[in-house]
């Protein structure tokens, strides 16, 4: 089925810009201790500035940009242009200010930790 | 009659819903590292760029030192190893990326230079650039 439903093409639906870019849910690893939560998530071929790790209202969202330069010929192609996207709920507990992000070897890592009220603690029992 | 004419376009119109979002479905999936029949290994891209040929590879995660590349004539191999690099001591609440390896070969269009090979590892894209042979290059044709 032809996806093109005008019956006549107009200038903009020509442009390229119109394309948008797919969106991916990055594979992701999600792990806690007492003190924080780490999050690692594979974007593989996306750089520092194209990525944005945004918290708000208790929702966690990752967006990175994959951009690619265009070499050649392709014989084939098996991965291309995509938004890697995922959006997550954030407990109360984490301190947002105290987030930390890292890209490297096209893994994004972030530490997110608890907030001191939120750590466990032992009540002590008093005697009397 | 108008009733009816909305039922068309209402089923119409998720049937265009439902082309567009498995519109290249399959082609911007990152790749499973666990699970299915068979392990297809990571993504890869090939390119002819003249004289020689291009090839990208999806290794997030994975050291230089855990990856192998072996040329042998137009035979390309390339294998690796992904360790986990979670630390101790944490509840995993949830863990898509795997402890995995992974080996993938081609028959590449044409024959390569094995002596003139480069492979850089940058941001978890790994690019191999392969001269092609001599013969095997193009050459342009003047009309005489």
């Amino acid at each position: 089925m032809n996806e093109q439903k005008e019956l006549t093409v107009s200038e903009e639906s020509l442009s390229a810009q119109n394309r948008q870019l797919p969106t991916v849910a990055p594979f992701v690893d999600i792990l806690e201790n007492e003190d924080e939560i780490l999050l690692y998530a594979d974007m593989p071929g996306v750089s520092r500035d194209d990525v944005t790790v945004n918290i708000e209202n208790g929702r966690l969202a990752l967006s990175g940009v994959r951009k690619m330069k265009t070499a050649g010929v392709a014989g084939w192609e098996e991965f291309g242009e995509v938004e890697f996207r995922r959006t997550f709920s954030v407990p109360q507990t984490i301190s947002i200010g105290k987030v930390n992000a890292e890209l490297k070897e096209g893994v994004l890592r972030l530490r997110l930790p608890k907030s001191e009220s939120a750590k466990p603690r032992q009540i002590e029992i008093k005697a009397g | 009659m108008w009733t009816r004419v909305n039922e068309f376009d209402r089923m119409f119109k998720t049937m265009d819903m439902l082309q567009s979002l498995f519109h290249n479905y399959g082609l911007y999936r990152p790749t499973a590292s666990r699970g299915g029949v068979a392990e297809v290994g990571p993504r890869t891209n090939l390119y002819d760029v003249g004289d020689r040929l291009e090839i990208r590879v999806e290794v997030p995660g994975i050291a230089k030192d855990n990856l192998s590349i072996k040329i042998q004539g137009s035979y390309l191999e390339i294998s690796g190893t992904r360790k986990t690099d979670t630390p101790e001591g944490y509840k995993a609440h949830r863990i898509e990326r795997g402890e995995t390896s992974f080996t993938r070969s081609f028959t590449l269009p044409s024959d390569v230079e094995s002596a003139g090979v480069e492979a850089a590892l940058k941001d978890g894209i790994l690019t191999l650039r392969l001269p092609k042979v001599e013969k095997a290059k193009p050459i342009q044709i003047a009309i005489g």
